[in-house]
């Protein structure tokens, strides 16, 4: 029976190879594009799941109170790791850990690779796996370091020992390979290629002893059998018990949440990359939804062709329920068709889409969840889209059907009406949604940024540099090819290098403002294109300048109304007179004011070097006269550095992503809509045949059918335009509110959504339309 | 000994066009024997369809009795009457009505299929059937591939493979010229020789004269026997 269901399946799908195709790809893309967000949505479910005890592994973040306010950071106390693991009970390692960036050496082999400093319960929470050298005594000499396998490679050779082996780290110190471990998986949301004792960081410097300053990251690792609850309170007791008054607490926070659920808002976790893993599995389901939704728009319109055939098989005795199995079994077959399609489909985009999202996802067939996955998708969709045809078909009455009497369609052409104001619904709410983030985004992009961040280099340095400083910028500018350069102890885009506790006079009294430090040289203002508004930038002098600093705008307006000028900022015994104002930038959050900004002229803590190159001279040559520069004077270092404006577009890169995903997601749920749509213009042509011939024959113009054939589809689309519009406007509104610096939601945006899926569905169903009106009306009278 | 194979007892069908209530059929009642060929005859739209329908429960009398080998079809369940006719009961159309979609041989064996026949059995019946109506060579072509009469042919084969006791045949040459018409009320008139009773609603009086019995219909009443 069931070979005689498939059998028929296939004679039917090739008779009807229009409808099949429509069915098919419709449905195949929609799998596609299902399965694409699957893959995505497992990998972030995957992220921090691969180490032996992640369910006992905690980051400790600190919520720090700034003018009322709870801030989350992933700093904290130095000594907190040490005081955790000897007083609360229930935690059984803990280690502090500082992420740093190190060129290493081997020969005149060098790399530079971002690692972690730590204690040796590091390697023991995280269960790293060495392959050379062991968990217990890696970390027994002071000089040690554990290299991931690729780092070790690269540095020694493919196959070569490394351990025992000595590298050179920054040009100045040897540290001895006292490991190798595996490399770690892509889905780790703190890579790092090798992990060093803390003290050699640290290196008994002061602030890593006090409770004052945060610098550190801290994890620890519970008991198995540790009640969280308990342990995470006294956690978030320990740092006020050993600093009295203080207004910073620690938490536990899982690594695997980390990922996922590291969105703080007033010290609470408040979602993250969560809203838009569920967000988009939600969209998988619709996109599905969609093109099951072709499928039984398309069954049910071509119900009289199939008539005939319910009706002869009720007669030699078939049993509806018989009818419904055959007519699921067909609608499972085509899904399975489209499930294989769609596999080659996925086989010949991922790739592609690997490098819009920026991961690294493979189709795993032989992964036996992905296997079981498809096939799930497969039924689903069958049964979906196979479900209401079937009980639809199989209703009809043999008595009428042979007679010859037309279907009474009723409830499934308000069922198909329904359905395909649904499908473009969810088309314009797509459409929209891409138009709303592409202009929040370049709302974000174009704001006033207070420097110029084009033409503009980063470099990282180290200290050795920055004595020779001035001689290499004198160097750089007779090139010809460098405007000028600047030492910065930051990133310019980045956040960080901050504290509280300044005094001022004037103003409201504000010691808990959270303040960033920028040390720079003289020449950051003119190098970076900020624009000092009031008083004067730095000499040329370091030691005269030694107490000057300038403030930013919204640090000025603290002090009140009067002139900041002259004003002495202090913090504890230090303090400093405001010689200017630099009108305010932003950095950190692009979507948001930022934090006021205290720049001080002392380059000795520089970090950074950036440069502005010359307008109008080509990139590359400005590049290799930079390099030629530096290896002058920094030999020991690659030539290594960053464009300011790459770094500033990678700040929109989840943004970006948001904005591409539902630009494909659009396209394709309008591409889906439109094949059914144009199927269903297809059947209702046909179907209309002699009501077209007849009014021909009594005079109707080619235009008059057109517009009587394309009317009654425009007037769905119209319906889900109004549908549409309230539904995408609640959910831009509420992800706008995400953002500090965002768009007013413009009307015109509707309006183009609304006329642009007019238009498609016009353009779609104008074809068939325009078809049956030029039909020769003697010909498509004949036929009845 | 004659057996009764169904009676009508004041069958009736009523349906409804919009507010106004139409009887199709009016107090129908009549008597059939197993081994009779009869032959309705009557107008366009005086009933011989409706009333092949309702006998052949594809449709249901609203009112009076209808007996099929002493079962009560009109007091029955969807499920049992179905049961009934898919026993009892082969049905030969005009249109032919054959499946597109399949091919001679499958087209016969779709009733099997759903008697839960076999499968070997199945190719055996079939087998036999395709013989005896001298189609062996046409089993592999689709509807669309063969004659009027041909189709026809496959038509009658298909009513017959499940061995029926009643054929019922709504117009069977009505689609087919005269050669082909007589070949095919041929066919019945030696069908019914073996044992099957037969039921054909006609407009053709020589049509009419292969059966033994003819009732003429008029406004959905028996007017003469």
């Amino acid at each position: 029976m069931i070979l005689n269901y498939i059998k028929i399946a296939f004679r039917t799908l090739l008779k009807n190879k229009g409808y099949s195709f429509l069915n098919i790809f419709g449905l195949a893309i929609g799998i596609t594009c299902a399965s694409l967000i699957f893959l995505w949505v497992e990998d972030e479910l995957s992220f921090n799941t691969n180490f032996d005890k992640q369910d006992q592994v905690y980051y400790v973040p600190t919520n720090q109170n700034y003018e009322g306010e709870w801030r989350t950071f992933y700093s904290t106390p130095g000594p907190l790791a040490q005081d955790m693991l000897d007083e609360i009970p229930g935690i059984v390692r803990a280690t502090r850990s500082s992420l740093e960036e190190r060129l290493f050496a081997v020969g005149d082999n060098s790399i530079t690779r971002r690692g972690r400093y730590a204690d040796a319960d590091f390697l023991d929470i995280f269960s790293l796996k060495f392959i050379e050298g062991n968990r217990e005594n890696a970390f027994r000499n002071p000089e040690a370091i554990v290299l991931t396998q690729e780092t070790a490679e690269q540095l020694f050779g493919k196959g070569e020992k490394a351990l025992g082996k000595v590298v050179r780290v920054s040009n100045k110190d040897n540290y001895l390979v006292t490991g190798v471990i595996e490399d770690l998986p892509n889905n780790v949301s703190f890579p790092f290629s090798w992990v060093a004792p803390f003290e050699r960081y640290s290196d008994g410097a002061q602030w890593m002893t006090e409770y004052g300053s945060n610098f550190s990251d801290t994890f620890v690792q519970l008991a198995p059998e540790a009640n969280f609850n308990t342990v995470d309170n006294k956690v978030r007791q320990i740092v006020q018990q050993k600093d009295e008054g203080s207004d910073t607490y620690a938490f536990l926070h899982s690594i695997k949440d980390w990922h996922l659920r590291s969105k703080f808002e007033g010290g609470e976790i408040v979602g993250g990359r969560i809203t838009y893993v569920r967000l988009f599995t939600i969209i998988a389901f619709v996109i599905l939804l969609i093109a099951c939704i072709n499928f039984m728009n398309l069954s049910t319109a071509r119900s009289e062709k199939r008539a005939n055939e319910v009706g002869v098989r009720k007669a030699m005795g078939s049993g509806r329920g018989r009818l419904i199995t055959q007519f699921i079994s067909e609608a499972l077959i085509l899904s399975f068709i489209a499930t294989i399609l769609s596999i080659v489909l996925l086989a010949m985009i991922l790739p592609q889409f690997n490098l819009i999202i920026d991961k690294n996802l493979t189709l795993g067939l032989s992964n036996p969840l992905h296997i079981l996955s498809l096939v799930g998708v497969a039924v689903v969709c069958g049964l979906l889209a196979g479900l209401y045809p079937a009980f639809y078909l199989s209703s009809f009455k043999p008595v009428e059907v042979l007679k010859g009497l037309k279907v009474t369609e009723g409830s499934a052409t308000l069922i198909r009406k329904g359905l395909v104001i649904g499908q473009f619904t969810i088309s314009i709410v797509f459409i929209i949604v891409t138009i709303l983030v592409y202009q929040q985004i370049q709302h974000a992009k174009n704001r006033e940024l207070g420097y110029d961040k084009d033409q503009l280099l980063s470099m990282r340095i180290n200290r050795d540099f920055i004595p020779k400083f001035n001689v290499v910028q004198q160097e750089l500018i007779r090139t010809g090819s460098v405007d000028n350069a600047t030492l910065c102890n930051s990133e310019l885009l980045n956040g960080g290098n901050n504290g509280s506790g300044f005094k001022w006079k004037g103003g409201t009294d504000t010691e808990d403002v959270l303040i960033s430090f920028r040390n720079v040289t003289q020449s950051f203002f003119e190098t970076t294109g900020m624009e000092i508004i009031e008083g004067r930038g730095f000499s040329n002098n370091v030691e005269a300048d030694s107490i000057s600093v300038l403030i930013s705008e919204s640090l000025a307006k603290m002090m009140g109304d009067e002139s900041p000028i002259g004003n002495i900022i202090s913090r504890e015994e230090d303090a400093m007179e405001v010689v200017g104002v630099v009108k305010d930038y932003v950095y950190g959050d692009m979507f948001d004011a930022s934090d006021p900004v205290l720049f001080m002229h002392y380059p000795a803590y520089a970090r950074y070097m950036f440069i502005k190159t010359k307008a109008g001279v080509p990139i590359n040559e400005a590049l290799s006269d930079i390099e030629a520069v530096m290896k002058t004077h920094n030999p020991a270092f690659p030539f290594e550095y960053t464009f300011v404006d790459d770094a500033f577009d990678a700040k929109f890169k989840n943004e970006q992503l948001i904005g591409e995903l539902s630009q494909i997601f659009a396209i394709l749920a309008i591409l889906i809509s439109c094949l059914g749509l144009f199927g269903l213009a297809t059947y209702t042509a046909e179907q209309r045949r002699k009501e077209i011939g007849i009014r021909k024959v009594l005079g109707a113009s080619v235009s008059g059918i057109v517009k009587l054939l394309s009317k009654d589809f425009l007037k769905l689309v119209g319906i889900s335009i109004v549908v549409a519009i309230p539904l995408a406007w609640y959910f831009m509104q509420d992800w706008l509110q995400d953002y500090a610096y965002r768009i007013e939601i413009n009307w015109w945006v509707f309006a183009i959504a609304g006329i642009a899926a007019i238009l498609i569905a016009l353009l779609t169903v104008s074809f068939q339309a325009i078809k049956a009106a030029i039909t020769n009306p003697a010909e498509s009278l004949k036929t009845q | 000994m004659v057996n009764k194979l169904l009676s009508l007892n004041e069958a009736t069908r009523t349906v409804n066009s919009g507010s106004n209530k139409v009887t199709l059929l009016d107090n129908i009642n009549l008597q059939v024997n197993e081994g009779e060929f009869i032959s309705l005859m009557g107008p366009s739209g005086s009933g011989k369809s409706t009333l092949l329908n309702c006998i052949g429960m594809l449709d249901s009398f609203t009112g009076g009795g209808y007996t099929f080998l002493g079962e009560p079809v009109h007091s029955m369940k969807e499920k049992n009457r179905s049961k009934l006719y898919k026993e009892y009961i082969g049905f030969v159309f005009q249109a032919y009505h054959l499946i597109d979609e399949l091919t001679v041989w499958e087209n016969i064996e779709t009733p099997l299929l759903y008697k839960s026949v076999k499968s070997s059995e199945r190719k055996g019946l079939v087998a036999d059937m395709l013989d005896r109506f001298n189609i062996v060579g046409k089993k592999d072509l689709f509807p669309m591939q063969l004659s009027g009469g041909q189709q026809q042919l496959v038509g009658i084969a298909r009513a017959l493979i499940g061995k029926p006791k009643l054929i019922l045949a709504d117009e069977p040459t009505g689609n087919l010229n005269s050669k082909q018409s007589t070949e095919i009320m041929e066919l019945f008139s030696d069908l019914n020789k073996e044992g099957v009773t037969i039921i054909q609603a006609t407009h053709s009086e020589k049509n009419a004269s292969y059966g033994s019995r003819i009732v003429n219909l008029l406004d959905g009443k028996i007017v003469e026997e």
